[in-house]
């Protein structure tokens, strides 16, 4: 019998604090978080309007440095990363999808879903820079469309370019901010196939959202109430 | 590759910029564009101006630098100056005296050698009496001759070539020739106003040294006839003629000669002649000597300065202008994308490059429209020199004043910085989160 060497986990969120200061008094808005996603995991979070979904994610993200607690990625404690790493990090680790889509309406689908590969993180030459665009863009089944303007294109076509955007650098996890709810039911149960089928890749999921049917074709789905994360549904690793 | 990397995507993103406001772009580069073309042309004009004024007064009182000795009148003084300057090139000596050429016994048509155009508006003609005590009175002369076809002139005696510490304008013929041996017929050089004295009247050659005034000119003065070989611009009013010294020398008489003051115009290398000349002229005469070095540029800088820091802060306004112009657009424009530049920075974008490349796209707009503005004032002062360049000659030739163009770039500058580091600035501040809650 081999050992299996003990992979770190890719999140670790242990006692995760963020506190909101602005006029008036400072409300807590997280008040102990701990989360752990492993590689190609999916998890769902769950939580009413205002709960602090957003904030969670961008604090995963690394858009915001937690107040207290600690955030280990890949076992690294990232909790206090100058912003120069941070960047770098977003643009290594992370894809995001937010429920606005975020097109830059003077590009085309391609140069959009290019913009992530444009960012000052290394360079490509032009024909790699587009294979990798062509690749993203048949992994979220529009292909076709690559030349189109966003002017041009429905909702969840907009939608599925930002997917693009977000899958062009084969990050490690996709971080999906309520992505279906600008997007009737329909459109947005493919949006959720889309995102599905990257994880059957092996790209982890964090997919904050309302809707309990996308919720549970995750692995593992978690409710945030009062400032905590608490499990809904157990997944397979915990 | 990490920094070139860096470089490639903030071309890429600052064209992506540009190009998607096209338009707007180029509307605030008009109001820098006639920002910064007032800067040029502030200070073309007051390069231009100075240099105008510096070329008139250098051709009257010479380059700045040479000195200029006054030496005394005195019996032993033009004969001392006159060998001090012999065979030196770094130095000239001159004389003037006033002469009257035309027809002979009549009183010339500017009694005294005043320009022509105030030559009716003097009286009539005076002798100057001196009483042995020193005191001077002019008497109208009893019965002056009628007045005719005779111009009274300065005549400037000098031992070389003058125009080496006053750069006059040959307008016509030749220059005097100091080779060769004097000719008994002056050889006469002259100025604007004296040759349009000889173009509107008939003049006869025939001249008379020694003023009307003097009371010299009587029967008793020499009459050379004068030879006229050239017209120079010597940025005198007076009606002058320039002679050679030793051809003016022949017909001054010995009492006239030792009652001519003298001058030396000489380059400040020249340092002997000031000692040479004291032992020539022995203790008395020497220690009057007068020496004055010419310093126009620093005496007319004053006046021009004043004129300049006003034109100067006339166009600073307009420049001002133009930098709000491209501010306001900045800021606007980074009002409009903040979500464009939350997102970029969301997908790893360092936000100093987003800075950089927010800051560079206006530098670069500035320094375009500098650039296009300096060329627009080349253009525009080969043109004017084109086209004007007949009625005003200072525009003539021309060469486009390169601190007018470095001017005009540190402004594109200035306003480029001024205009793209405040939106700069608040782009590195856009919270990354921005995408989640809009
Ligand atoms: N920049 C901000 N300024 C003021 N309050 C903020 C800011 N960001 C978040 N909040 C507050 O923090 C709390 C959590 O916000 P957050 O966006 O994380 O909630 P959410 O769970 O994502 O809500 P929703 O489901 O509506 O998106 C809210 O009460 C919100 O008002
Ligand atoms: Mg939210």
């Amino acid at each position: 019998m081999t050992a299996i060497p003990i992979q770190p986990p890719l999140i670790q969120l242990s006692g995760v604090t963020k506190t909101l200061k602005g006029q008036g008094e400072p409300r807590p808005i997280l008040s102990g978080v701990d989360l752990t996603v492993r590689a190609g995991e999916s998890v769902a979070i769950l939580g009413r309007s205002g709960s602090g979904k957003s904030t969670l994610l961008s604090l995963i993200g690394l858009f915001d440095r937690p107040d207290g607690g600690q955030y280990l990625l890949h076992g690294r404690d990232i909790s206090r990363i100058p912003e120069r790493r941070a960047a770098r990090l977003r643009s290594q680790e992370f894809g995001f999808v937010f429920q606005r889509f975020f097109l830059l309406k003077h590009l085309t689908a391609m140069q959009n879903v290019a913009m992530a590969l444009v960012n000052g993180q290394g360079w490509l030459p032009r024909r790699k820079r587009r294979a990798k665009v062509m690749t993203a863009l048949e992994q979220v089944g529009i292909a076709h469309l690559a030349k189109h303007r966003p002017a041009r294109l429905s909702g969840g076509e907009q939608q599925r370019v930002a997917i693009a955007r977000a899958l062009v650098r084969e990050p490690r996890v996709l971080l999906a901010d309520e992505p279906t709810g600008a997007l009737d039911t329909e459109t947005g149960a493919l949006v959720i196939d889309v995102l599905h089928a990257a994880t059957d890749r092996g790209c982890g999921l964090i997919l904050v959202t309302h809707d309990h049917a996308h919720a549970n074709r995750m692995g593992r789905v978690v409710r945030l109430s009062d400032g905590l994360l608490v499990p809904e549904r157990a997944g397979v690793f915990s | 590759m990490g920094l070139s990397g860096r470089f490639r995507s903030a071309l890429v993103i600052g064209g992506q910029g540009i190009r998607a406001r096209k338009l707007r772009t180029f509307l605030s580069m008009i109001s820098l564009f006639l920002g910064v073309l007032a800067v040029i042309a502030v200070q073309a004009g007051s390069v231009l101006a100075n240099r105008a004024l510096l070329a008139d007064i250098e051709m009257v009182e010479g380059k700045d630098g040479t000195v200029v000795v006054g030496v005394p009148s005195g019996d032993r003084a033009p004969a001392a100056v006159l060998d001090t300057v012999r065979g030196r090139p770094d130095a000239i000596a001159m004389m003037s005296t006033s002469a009257i050429i035309g027809e002979p016994n009549l009183t010339p048509i500017n009694p005294g050698g005043v320009p022509l155009r105030y030559a009716d508006q003097g009286g009539p003609p005076v002798t100057m009496t001196c009483t042995p005590q020193g005191v001077c009175y002019a008497e109208p002369q009893e019965s002056p001759p009628p007045r005719g076809m005779a111009i009274e002139l300065q005549l400037v005696g000098i031992t070389g070539d003058i125009r080496q510490f006053r750069p006059f304008h040959t307008e016509a013929g030749n220059w005097l020739d100091f080779a060769g041996e004097p000719s008994m017929s002056p050889r006469l050089v002259l100025n604007r106003e004296a040759a349009l004295a000889f173009t509107q009247y008939q003049l006869p050659a025939e001249m008379r040294i020694g003023s009307a005034y003097s009371g010299s000119a009587d029967a008793g003065s020499p009459h050379p006839t004068p030879r006229v070989i050239g017209a120079i611009n010597d940025g005198n009013q007076q009606p002058t003629a320039y002679v050679r010294a030793d051809e003016l020398l022949n017909w001054l008489s010995a009492s006239a000669m030792g009652s001519q003051s003298m001058t030396i115009i000489m380059s400040p290398a020249a340092v002997t002649v000031g000692p040479t000349l004291r032992a020539k002229l022995g203790p008395e005469l020497g220690n009057q000597l007068y020496f004055r070095t010419v310093d126009s540029r620093e005496r007319i800088g004053g006046q021009l300065d004043l004129m300049r820091w006003i034109f100067y802060g006339m166009a600073a306004l307009v420049l001002l202008i133009g930098v709000a112009g491209i501010l306001n657009v900045g800021l606007a424009t980074i009002g409009e994308r903040v979500e464009e530049l939350a997102l970029r920075r969301a997908v790893g974008t360092p936000r100093l490059l987003l800075a950089g490349i927010v800051l560079a796209e206006t530098l670069l707009t500035g320094l375009l429209t500098a650039a296009a503005a300096v060329v627009t004032g080349i253009v525009g002062l080969q043109a004017a020199g084109y086209f004007f360049g007949d009625k005003r000659p200072s525009l003539q030739n021309v060469a486009f004043p390169w601190e007018a163009g470095v001017a005009g770039v540190i402004a594109g500058l200035v306003a480029g910085i001024l205009g793209g580091l405040f939106p700069a600035i608040r782009a590195a501040r856009i919270p990354i989160a921005t995408v989640m809650r809009a």
